[in-house]
């Protein structure tokens, strides 16, 4: 069964936040909680990178590791979702996260945060799919109609790539090689430059 | 005693968009659908309702039966790079976006904007009715009421002060039929004081290409850009102002291995993918291309073939260059020799390279000298008429290229016709009115001279947008026209674009009347403190009508309608119906167009401009083209734009213009202009012969250089009717074409049989002259440097001094060297330029709106380089004064950068409004319509300066200075 | 004489020794351009990728970069410390504290089998004196009553989800956590008044006394056998409790606030940092609240009445607390108990 993943091509992200307000778009995310973000290091100076990071639907992932209630299920896609009538808005998720994925609507006080929400990869949550509890609580369902994840989709310069592990990695593979030099293999700048140096 | 941050999330028995199949009204969705009021929310959701809630969820089942999703094409209305979009709507609600894989620009692809164009159909902060300022209060009124008064007071002024004493400034955002409806109805109501937002964008651009080889418009495409062996961009930053371009950016930088170059005062996220980077002190464009040339000639790379084939007056170029050597060039743009050379060096091993631009290079006051001089390098390099070359001119607004094209501008008739008694003659018959009655309208007193001889309104230049305080606050004697503005309706445009706002605040204060036609109420609406005397009334998005609109590589596109408009907003041709006929010239303006109660035919407008619009070829996309190529976007190809079997075969998506001829014709469109690779009926097409037929002896036709397949084997002037019969080939012409054609031109033959006889026989319609270098009727006929008005290099002054003060242009007094002869360069010291954020657009009212794309920009902010910061106590995140030398000032939020901006230059983003001066306005808003981010108006602290030609402003190069506030 | 060996051996040896240093010289010497190269290596790396994903790693030091979106560590791309802390409580934290405790628990189940219930020597006296004043006492069951709800949500928290979700189910378990969880965020504050006032009330009579309690200690306070050891007021053990108590639930209460006020923007580490501290020091102060609970309630018989009624038999107290009897008895402080 394919593996779904995420790859955000750090040559191509031009920081638009394209994927960030689609996705808000699709699941009418409310103010303030940002399921994807787009980080810039060396922000203005050569050198600098976007990426756009979002819940990387980890293998093992930490957040499921953590949860006081195991809230959390890996579908068969490999996609990372959770329970949020079973969540108790602990945190503790959003600490052990490497990417910072999980957000809260409310801020924390005396810890109530409200139920965790993150992205899903587009695939919902455990309600029945479609269902209005599904789309009210998790948003859209789109893997359930056979699409991938709107930010992906509708990325301006196809950074960010999503879905069946294999064939993001064709995709990227592929880019690499055409790229060649800039795709920062070792030696092969000056080794394969292709006429660019002078 | 729970603390909850600023965050809404939805009340216990919200919903999102129902996806389910269940039916709602659109107030129902919107009122479920959980959207943040921009302010403290309600209390988070309680864990205990979240297990009731799931109980009672799992009783609905999945899929029940209701209304079907449709799913509606339209163009996004942003940007001019015409991404493509699938709304699917529900029941008349817009439900969802898909994203439309099959649109050859943008493949499914948005930026922030285009990604959130679905709140449009939310609309939580839309000007929901007309509303009338009264007392200082709010006041809802009804469309009759409003229309009724609005109507009263203009002819009112009309009566006292003259036709030209109203200003109507259009959009950029109008759709193509709009905009032709718009630049007609001025011209019924008797004014050339209609201008839009193209003046303060690209008008140096239009002015100075079209000045250079025929016409001012992007001369490839986006997509073209894939066969780029080069890219340069200067002054402009895609990823920001038009991110969906760098996916076909990319596609050259990696499959090409096209080097991209960046000049840019700022290091910006374009530059970030740049492979060179050349930091450019603000103005200095014309030493810098200069200076490339320099080596580019030193070197003898320029492509001699293409420059005596289809150049004319290199030479006088050649002889400016030689004034440029390297230590020159960097003591004036700051850029070394080395990185002079280098980007010289790879535009000229890597061609065909494209060359692209925007505000960065056009908005000075020598603006048409820099949008010259970068005709000149590509003219040079022989990068021009061929695939992955060209000037790739990226336009702003969705619909610029249109409106542009419809010349809703104070110098022309819709296809640049201009304002000349043949042009409204032309115009008139289109209209199938009496030429005399359109004259009556106008103000029949003389005001100003042309060629020795008294000129009449009509035939004279309007007031652009970038001066229309001056037609307010300015000495009526000292106007070219009766009286000064007393009326402006700002209909679709943001005030805070222009400069000088503190005078724009008296301005408005001092009109009769000020009305403001647009979906938000825009900064015009809270700026001044007037009390009485402004209207609001609510304009429907383009996402609530249907029409076409033209993109930047100049391909047309057909929008459908996606909803209703929403709450009591019209149409903003209806709203010109509604205005027409209280103002009684609705009969004359329709007398063709068909009107469905108040609501004007949008295919009847369309095939009145097929009619008329011969000039730049909008002849040859009839509704019923357009409509098919958006049934079949998938059918183009991605690189060529060329539909490859399919309903369409053999066109060019979005038949950009010129489409030659009557649609009969079938002409494809030309997707590159000037390219003599291809027979003009596939879209070839030469240089224009725009400018006469010979200068000083010299012919200014094409010498020896032909498109494919033509007859006339060298250049050959524009196409007459008696030129026909000169070459034969007036016989060709159908009965009723000669009816038509006799005695005509290729602009002004009605039945197109001229342009369809010289494209049978391989030539283009407009002629096949040289690219001219040297533009003898611009005050500077070779592209020379001229510092800024206000400069901080008052060494370069005295050798670059900048025009003398002119008495009347565009009817008003216009200053130059009296302002640069002051030395503000003491007391604001730093160099302060402006740009563009991608999460917003314009003057940002519409996309401050949008909770979806404010949350991301929430602060007004100058970016300053860290040496500064420190010079006055100033850290990042720390509120600061920024004080312009004409006394405008603004307190922002200051962001310290080391190598963003460099010590000297700061930065600041156009879109904010709603704070002014320091004070925030947010109360003075309508209710319920104030914008979920405020801020101040960089051009608040912006300053005098217009361009020598069109008057755009200079907002690229001024000066200020910074203190802790 | 020297035989042909003899001759030869010194011949071999050398043969044998440059033999040596010449498959030395071979296996070393081409690796000398390396280490030169290594030294030069600092001057050029070639792979403009490698620092973009060092500084994404946070390999050389925090990088926080730039972004639109605003929320706590949003500038982070990947941060290393939440696996670090994910292996701390799910592998070290949650099965060595189980441990822990079962093996206080244990421990005093097997001491009680063993010994069974500390006795009063020579029966009560029916006379009793006065150790703790009313409002002593109730400050001590206010903070007992908070810190017994605020350690039972807590080990719920932290162990439910083995223990009580196949009990409860996941929703079940959910709103009990849910519960708990409020109950232990809402009277964590109250818990550091607790602690404050606690520590007031008995700190004069938790100060050590080096002479007594080392004996006290060395002795292992009479429970292991042998003589019963002097003791003020408080013994020795419950001095370190009381220090233990005051200085754990401090460090608890502070850290707990960190945790339980998380709307100052506090980041991941300064939140995962506190948690360390704050399950750690409850696992200690949890696990000395067994011993307390044990010895004052069922394993030492008279030890409950200080806290309850306040007055203590003086027998009891002669036997346990000599030295405050003692210097009690010379201010003339005794009530007779009407009934034994």
């Amino acid at each position: 069964m394919a593996r779904m993943k995420f790859l955000c091509d750090a040559g191509r992200c031009i920081e638009c936040n394209g994927c960030v307000t689609a996705c808000k778009n699709e699941h009418e995310v409310p103010w303030g909680m940002n399921r994807r973000r787009v980080v810039t290091i060396n922000d203005g100076s050569p050198g600098e990178r976007s990426i756009s990071v979002a819940c990387m639907h980890c293998s093992d992932a930490p957040c499921a590791a953590v949860c006081p209630v195991d809230c959390f299920y890996t579908t068969d896609d490999g996609v990372v979702l959770h329970d949020k009538d079973v969540c108790i808005g602990c945190g503790y998720c959003f600490y052990a996260c490497p990417f910072g994925a999980p957000q809260f609507p409310g801020d924390g006080a005396f810890g109530s945060r409200g139920k965790m929400d993150k992205c899903t990869f587009c695939a919902g949550g455990p309600e029945t799919d479609h269902s209005s509890a599904e789309t009210e609580k998790y948003g859209r369902n789109r893997l359930a109609e056979g699409k991938l994840p709107i930010c992906a989709e509708m990325c301006a310069t196809k950074a960010l790539l999503a879905g069946d592990g294999d064939k993001v990695s064709d995709v990227y593979r592929e880019r690499v090689t055409y790229r060649g030099a800039s795709a920062g293999a070792w030696g092969w700048g000056i080794a394969y430059s292709k006429g660019k140096q002078e | 005693m729970k603390l909850v941050k600023k965050v809404a999330s939805q009340p216990e028995n919200a919903n999102h968009s129902q996806l389910g199949r269940s039916t709602m009204n659109r107030r129902a969705f919107l009122k479920r659908s959980g959207i943040s009021v921009g302010g403290i929310a309600a209390a988070s959701s309680l864990p205990l309702s979240m297990l009731q809630k799931k109980a009672h969820a799992a009783a609905t089942p999945a899929a029940s039966s209701g209304d079907e999703t449709k799913t509606i094409r339209t163009i996004c209305t942003h940007c001019s790079v015409g991404c493509g979009i699938e709304a699917e709507v529900e029941n008349g609600v817009w439900t969802g976006q898909e994203p439309a894989f099959d649109h050859p620009f943008n493949r499914g692809a948005h930026c922030a904007k285009g990604a959130a164009v679905r709140e449009h159909g939310h609309g939580e902060r839309r000007l929901k009715y007309p509303t009338k300022l009264v007392n200082g209060k709010w006041t809802k009124v009804s469309w009759e009421q409003a229309i009724t008064e609005i109507g009263d007071n203009l002819l009112k002024i009309r009566e006292q002060s003259g036709p030209d004493s109203v200003f109507w400034l259009g959009s950029a955002k109008f759709n193509n039929e709009q905009a032709y409806l718009f630049r007609k109805y001025a011209a019924m109501w008797g004014t050339n004081n209609v201008d839009h937002q193209a003046r303060i964008c690209h008008s140096t651009t239009v002015a100075g290409v079209a000045n250079t080889w025929g016409y001012g418009a992007m001369t490839n495409s986006y997509n073209d850009i894939h066969n780029s062996k080069a890219i340069l961009v200067i002054g402009g930053n895609p990823a920001e102002a038009h991110p969906v371009s760098l996916q076909h950016i990319f596609r050259a930088k990696e499959r090409n291995n096209a080097p991209l170059i960046v000049i840019d005062p700022r290091y910006t996220r374009t530059a970030a993918h740049a492979d060179l980077f050349l930091r450019i002190r603000p103005g200095t464009d014309v030493p810098l291309i200069w200076g490339m040339m320099w080596h580019i000639f030193k070197n003898g790379w320029e492509d001699k073939k293409f420059i005596e084939e289809r150049v004319y007056g290199m030479e006088e170029i050649k002889k400016e260059v030689e004034k440029w050597p390297p230590d020159e060039v960097e003591k004036v743009s700051g850029v070394p020799e080395d990185l002079v050379k280098k980007a010289a060096k790879l535009m000229a091993d890597h061609r065909p390279g494209t060359f692209i631009w925007c505000m960065g290079g056009t908005q000075h006051t020598i603006g048409n000298n820099n949008t010259r001089a970068y005709c000149n390098f590509q003219l040079a390099l022989g990068n021009m008429g061929t695939s992955g070359g060209g000037t790739n001119i990226f336009r702003g607004h969705d619909n610029v290229q249109g409106a542009t094209d419809f010349c809703i501008l104070s110098h022309s008739l819709p296809g640049y016709y201009g304002l000349s008694a043949g042009a409204w003659k032309h115009w008139s018959k289109v209209w199938d009115l009496d030429y005399e009655w359109i004259a009556s309208r106008f103000d029949q007193n003389s005001y100003e001279e042309a060629a020795g001889k008294p000129a009449k309104p009509m035939n004279t230049k309007g007031i652009p947008v970038s001066r229309w305080i001056d037609g307010v606050l300015e000495d009526k004697e000292k106007i070219a026209q009766k009286d000064n503005f007393k009326a402006v309706v700002m209909w679709g445009h943001a005030p805070n674009s222009q400069t000088r706002g503190p005078e724009m605040k008296k301005a408005q204060e001092k009109l009769d009347m000020l009305v403001i036609i647009d979906p938000y109420p825009t900064v015009s609406a809270v700026m001044h403190d007037r009390t009485d005397g402004v209207y609001l009334l609510p304009a429907a998005t383009q996402f609530e009508t249907y029409g076409s609109v033209t993109a930047s590589n100049r391909s047309l596109q057909w929008r459908d309608k996606v909803i209703d408009p929403l709450f009591e907003s019209l149409p903003d041709h209806t709203i010109m119906y509604k205005l027409a006929k209280k103002l009684g010239f609705a009969d004359q303006l329709f007398k063709n167009i068909k009107v469905n109660g108040e609501e004007p035919l949008i295919e009847d407008i369309t095939r009145e401009f097929n009619k008329g619009m011969w000039t730049i070829g909008y002849t040859g996309q009839t509704p019923e083209r357009m409509k098919k190529q958006q049934q079949n976007w998938h059918t183009f190809n991605y690189t060529s734009l060329l539909a490859q079997g399919g309903p369409c075969n053999g066109e060019y998506f979005g038949l950009p213009w010129p489409c030659w001829g009557t649609a009969d014709m079938k002409h494809p469109g030309t997707p590159n202009l000037y390219d003599m690779s291809k027979p003009v009926a596939e879209g070839g097409l030469t240089f224009r012969a725009r400018f006469g037929v010979e200068r000083e002896g010299v012919s200014l036709l094409a010498k020896g250089a032909y498109s494919k397949g033509s007859e006339i084997e060298d250049g050959y002037p524009e196409f007459t009717a008696d030129m026909l019969k000169k070459l034969g080939w007036y016989n060709d012409l159908t009965d009723a074409e000669k009816a038509l054609a006799e005695g005509k031109n290729w602009k002004t033959d009605l039945s197109g049989g001229i342009q369809r006889v010289a494209i049978k026989h391989g030539c283009a319609p407009f002629g096949n002259a040289k690219a001219r270098s040297v533009v003898w009727t611009f005050p500077d006929p070779v592209p020379i440097h001229r510092e800024p008005l206000y400069t901080s290099r008052r060494d370069l002054v005295e050798k670059y001094p900048t025009y003398e003060d002119r008495k009347s242009f565009y009817r008003l007094p216009t200053r130059y060297g009296s302002i640069q002869a002051k030395d503000y360069s003491k007391d604001y010291p730093l160099i302060m330029t402006s740009g563009r954020l991608v999460e917003y657009e314009g003057g940002g009212d519409e996309t401050r709106s949008n909770p979806w794309l404010a949350e991301l920009q929430q602060d007004m902010f100058v970016e300053i380089n860290v040496v500064d910061a420190n010079n006055n106590g100033i850290r990042h995140g720390d509120q600061i004064w920024v004080e312009g030398p004409e006394g405008g000032k603004i307190k922002v939020m200051a962001k310290v950068t080391e190598h963003g901006v460099m010590a000297g230059v700061v930065w600041l983003p156009f879109h904010y409004g709603g704070h002014f001066q320091g004070k925030d306005l947010r109360s003075k808003y309508p209710k319920g319509s104030d914008p979920y981010v405020l801020g101040e108006a960089c051009n608040t602290a912006f300053t005098y300066g217009y361009d020598s030609v069109t008057q755009m402003q200079e907002t690229k190069a001024s000066l200020c200075r910074i203190s802790r506030a | 004489m020297h035989t042909l060996n003899q001759v030869n051996q010194p011949r071999r040896k050398l043969t044998l020794r440059s033999m040596i240093i010449l498959v030395l010289i071979v296996i070393v010497a081409p690796l000398i351009p390396y280490s030169v190269a290594a030294v030069k290596e600092g001057l050029s790396n070639p792979n403009p990728g490698a620092q973009l994903w060092r500084d994404v790693r946070q390999r050389d030091g925090t990088v926080v970069g730039q972004t639109q979106a605003r929320g706590v560590d949003s500038g982070i791309l990947i941060s290393k410390e939440g696996e670090q802390w994910r292996q701390f409580r799910m592998q070290q934290f949650t099965p060595y504290s189980a441990m822990i405790f079962a093996a206080v628990i244990g421990a005093f189940v097997l001491y009680f089998l063993v010994r069974g219930r500390i006795r009063i020597e020579g029966q009560r006296s029916g006379e009793t004196i006065q150790r703790t004043t009313l409002v002593a006492r109730y400050i001590h069951w206010f903070a007992a009553v908070i810190f017994v709800l605020l350690a039972l949500t807590g080990l719920i928290l932290l162990y439910g989800r083995w223990v009580l979700i196949p009990v409860l189910g996941p929703e079940g378990f959910s709103a009990t956590a849910i519960a708990c969880k409020n109950i232990h965020n809402y009277i964590g504050p109250l818990f550091l008044v607790s602690v404050v006032l606690l520590f007031f009330v008995f700190v004069r009579d938790s100060l050590f006394n080096f002479k007594v309690d080392t004996k006290w200690f060395l002795k292992a306070g009479g429970y292991l056998g042998g003589s019963h050891p002097s003791s003020e007021k408080f013994n020795a053990g419950q001095k370190a409790w009381f220090w233990v108590a005051i200085l754990g639930g401090l460090v608890l209460a502070l850290s707990g606030l960190v945790l339980d006020f998380a709307n100052y923007g506090q980041g991941r580490i300064l939140m995962q940092d506190a948690h360390i501290i704050h399950s750690i020091s409850s696992v200690l102060v949890i696990a000395f609240f067994f011993v307390h609970v044990y010895l004052a309630s069922i394993g030492m018989e008279g030890a409950l009445e200080a806290m309850t009624s306040g007055d203590v038999d003086t027998n009891w107290a002669k036997q346990h607390h000599d030295l405050w009897y003692d210097e009690m008895k010379g201010q003339g402080g005794g009530k007779q108990d009407t009934e034994a």
